[in-house]
């Protein structure tokens, strides 16, 4: 039965964001309702690894959100007072050839500068940190900050603290418009009821755009598909989180990988390898624009498994019990849009965190609540709005 | 009073019966949402054995009766090496 509802504040997608936001909001003592067309992490904060990877993070402001996200992840277990299998365990990049090296080399000197412990290792001192590495690999880079969280709990737990301190869940409700008046928001329209608040935060991910669209704006996030192989539960492995330095080159310099003809890498298959608390290792991944097709592919897995045992040749002797894919958030820039939004007084964006949605959801949390609560962030996050996208 | 007998649904992640009602207590309306409430169908099996039974224990909140297709890839456990060979220049 329809009713309608009054709250402050209306948090739309149930994913770790969404989850992330109306926690810290409950826990300032704002009314919020949290509104989920599916189910708490239904999207990619269920489908995907466990990774919380500094090292991935450009220098500068990307880095610094994870720094800062990384701060709050320290006392976020006790905080939410339900298990979210937190650890810090390090992680390395691992690198194949000698013009990786020189990319990393910079890459590395720049995450220094923005305050990152990380480091170059030679190819002996990989080896040590990580048994199987295949013979041609050079070295790595090596951070003792990276870390690891179970995301699904992590987003449970999130919904769970902030349902404690009075936040409403109303799951499988699905937002049908957006009520505003003369470029205010009156409330939003949902299978559940309408629910009058003055301000609205648009948290669902790669499907953003479709909430743009209720109040008349683009926002430019696209899903970028990534599959991933779990293998079966087998004994400590695999040292932490470890990465490819093909995907930071993919990612940061994609003229050295424009013109090859490798199904792998046109999927834009990276390494990123991490082993459970239970002892599955995870294998990803693809980043691939299939729209909104989030099945997995034979080819993908294919290509993710021929990339990693090329790595790690010992991986071949493991059972893959399972595969997923989730669609990650992408923006043009890399960086997520977080903020309000010019000309529509109440209307507030937390999306397009791409593969970092997990790594930076405390920190978004706490930036989107200063922001509502404050008028102004802990840090300088002017240049994370959406008028960065605006044609001059 | 007697004691409450402990039914295992999921064997493998050994979820009891009282795990997965109170999941979907708390929402779960798709095995999924029980899965990630609870861990159940996420060991070796992969819900071979408890899928159904959870099946239908939703169907009992949702009504909705009938079996979910679009498992994914791979239906049975499979070997990397099996996967991956030819590839690379290997045997």
């Amino acid at each position: 039965m329809a009713m309608s509802r009054i709250k402050e504040i209306v948090v739309i997608g149930g994913g770790v964001i969404g989850a992330s936001i109306a926690y810290q909001l409950a826990k300032r003592g704002r009314s919020v309702a949290l509104v989920e067309r599916g189910d708490l992490a239904f999207g990619a904060s269920g489908a995907c690894d466990q990774d919380i990877i500094l090292q991935s993070k450009n220098p500068g402001l990307h880095l610094q959100l994870a720094l800062e996200s990384a701060n709050i992840y320290e006392t976020l277990e006790p905080e939410l007072q339900q298990p979210i299998e937190y650890k810090k365990t390090g992680g390395m990049i691992i690198i194949e050839t000698p013009e990786e090296m020189e990319v990393m080399r910079g890459f590395v000197k720049g995450q220094r500068e923005t305050g990152l412990m990380v480091e170059i290792l030679d190819r002996e001192e990989a080896g040590k940190l990580q048994r199987g590495l295949a013979g041609h690999i050079v070295g790595a880079t090596y951070s003792p900050q990276d870390a690891h969280v179970n995301p699904i709990k992590l987003t449970l737990a999130f919904a769970a603290a902030a349902v404690k301190r009075g936040t409403e869940l109303l799951l499988h409700t699905e937002v049908t418009g957006i009520k505003q008046k003369g470029g205010i928001v009156k409330g939003v329209k949902t299978t559940s009821g309408h629910i009058d608040c003055e301000i609205i935060i648009n948290a669902t991910g790669a499907w953003a755009p479709f909430v743009g669209h209720m109040i008349g704006l683009e926002i430019p996030i696209w899903p970028r598909r990534g599959q991933i192989v779990v293998t079966e539960e087998v004994p400590p492995y695999v040292m932490g989180d470890i990465l490819s330095a093909r995907y930071i080159v993919a990612k940061y310099n994609p003229d050295m990988i424009k013109d090859c003809e490798d199904p792998g890498i046109k999927m834009g298959v990276g390494l990123s390898l991490s082993q459970t608390k239970k002892g599955n290792i995870f294998i990803g991944a693809t980043r691939e624009f299939v729209g909104y097709n989030s099945h997995v592919t034979r080819e993908g897995l294919k290509e993710i498994l021929k990339y990693t045992t090329r790595l790690m040749p010992g991986l071949k002797d493991i059972n893959m019990i399972r595969s997923f894919a989730g669609l990650r958030p992408y923006t043009p820039d890399g960086l997520p849009i977080i903020g309000p939004v010019k000309g529509l007084e109440g209307f507030f964006i937390a999306a397009g965190h791409e593969g970092d949605g997990i790594a930076l959801s405390p920190v978004t949390g706490r930036i989107v609540a200063d922001l509502i609560t404050e008028g102004k962030a802990f840090m300088d996050v002017s240049a994370l709005t959406i008028e960065r996208f605006k044609k001059q | 009073m007697t004691e409450k007998k402990t039914v295992y649904i999921c064997r493998c992640e050994e979820v009891t019966e009282d795990e997965i009602r109170k999941a979907i207590a708390d929402g779960a309306r798709t095995v999924k949402g029980v899965k990630n409430r609870t861990d159940a169908t996420m060991g070796l099996c992969q819900g071979r054995t408890c899928r159904r039974i959870i099946e239908k224990m939703l169907s009992e909140v949702t009504g909705i009766e009938k079996l979910n297709p679009g498992i994914r890839h791979p239906v049975r456990t499979l070997n990397i090496g099996e996967l991956v060979r030819g590839c690379n220049g290997d045997e």
